[in-house]
């Protein structure tokens, strides 16, 4: 298969930088790290390790937010929007990483040869490839691909609908039971709009459904006569 | 339900990689590769695509029960001939 020849200037260029190291320079030490690092996205035990990470690193995020709303609103507010940026990219970043083929892959799907059988040129091209397509998105999404993402966001949901009512739940026992005196009416009012929130959350999709489900061909009395 | 195939067997035939015939049918190559383990079951339209590709009939390349080795079919039908 041929070499994608069309990148322009500025990828072949500019989009160099976005690779820490410059690849040209790398040894066959550091090309085997690389690798071992391009495969552990592979790995369902390392995956499983990044998920169960993610759990402690977001409410590290929220208390950062707590604490710094609490000091300034304005200044809460940049840094829980660059904190959850940084998330988002985070997991974008994952979803591309899923749907890319390994370096080895790659090699041989653009020059028909082993990894290590390729110039260093050749294997810097693909590498950098790599990191600016996690980067900036581009990567091919094909049916397996997306029926997985499916399957994930339909789990997910199925999580979110107990998690929500229990999250609730605990929030107004915490608002009515609390120690909090003159605040509890405040406290109140915050978890009846948490309360709606979660219920237009879990809601959203019969609503879309309802929204969008087109008229069923035919008769009505589809089962008659 | 486990949709068993030949796509390996008639990619050897061919000498086909996975990558050529992932292009052809619009799909990345490593899904070429769960087809081929039976970790996943092709859409309709991907399965018409790679029969198509084969120039063969969709049931010649997909099966609901398992397929029988090509050297078996091969041997029985020259015993019926002879």
């Amino acid at each position: 298969m041929a070499v994608r020849e069309e990148r322009s200037w500025f990828w072949r260029k500019i989009g160099f930088w976005f690779v820490p190291v410059k690849a040209e320079t790398l040894g066959p030490e550091e090309w085997a790290k690389i690798r071992k690092i391009s495969r552990t996205g592979k790995n369902q035990r390392t995956r499983r390790l990044f998920a169960l990470l993610w759990a402690p690193g977001l409410a590290f995020e929220i208390a950062v937010s707590l604490r710094v709303v609490r000091l300034d609103p304005w200044a809460g507010l940049m840094s829980t929007a660059l904190l959850t940026v940084l998330m988002g990219l985070a997991v974008r970043a994952l979803w591309i990483g899923f749907a890319q083929v390994s370096l080895e892959d790659q090699a041989v799907i653009e020059y028909g040869a082993d990894f290590d059988a390729l110039k260093e040129k050749q294997r810097a091209e693909i590498l950098q490839r790599q990191v600016r397509d996690v980067l900036f998105g581009r990567v091919k999404v094909d049916e397996h691909e997306a029926e997985r993402r499916l399957r994930a966001q339909g789990a997910a949901y199925r999580l979110l609908g107990p998690g929500l009512v229990v999250f609730v739940t605990g929030y107004w026992a915490v608002c009515l039971f609390g120690p909090f005196g003159a605040t509890r009416s405040a406290l109140a009012v915050t978890a009846v709009v948490v309360t709606w929130l979660a219920a237009l959350v879990l809601a959203a999709p019969t609503m879309i459904r309802t929204w969008t489900q087109p008229d069923e061909p035919g008769e009505i009395a589809a089962v008659g006569e | 339900m486990l949709l068993h195939n030949r796509i390996a067997v008639l990619r050897a035939e061919r000498k086909l990689s996975r990558a050529a015939l992932a292009s052809s049918v619009g799909v990345n190559p490593q899904t070429i590769g769960f087809l081929e383990r039976g970790d996943y079951m092709p859409s309709l339209e991907l399965a018409f695509k790679i029969a198509e590709h084969f120039g063969l009939p969709v049931e010649a390349v997909f099966s609901p029960r398992p397929f029988r080795t090509l050297s078996e079919q091969v041997y029985e039908m020259h015993k019926r001939e002879a």
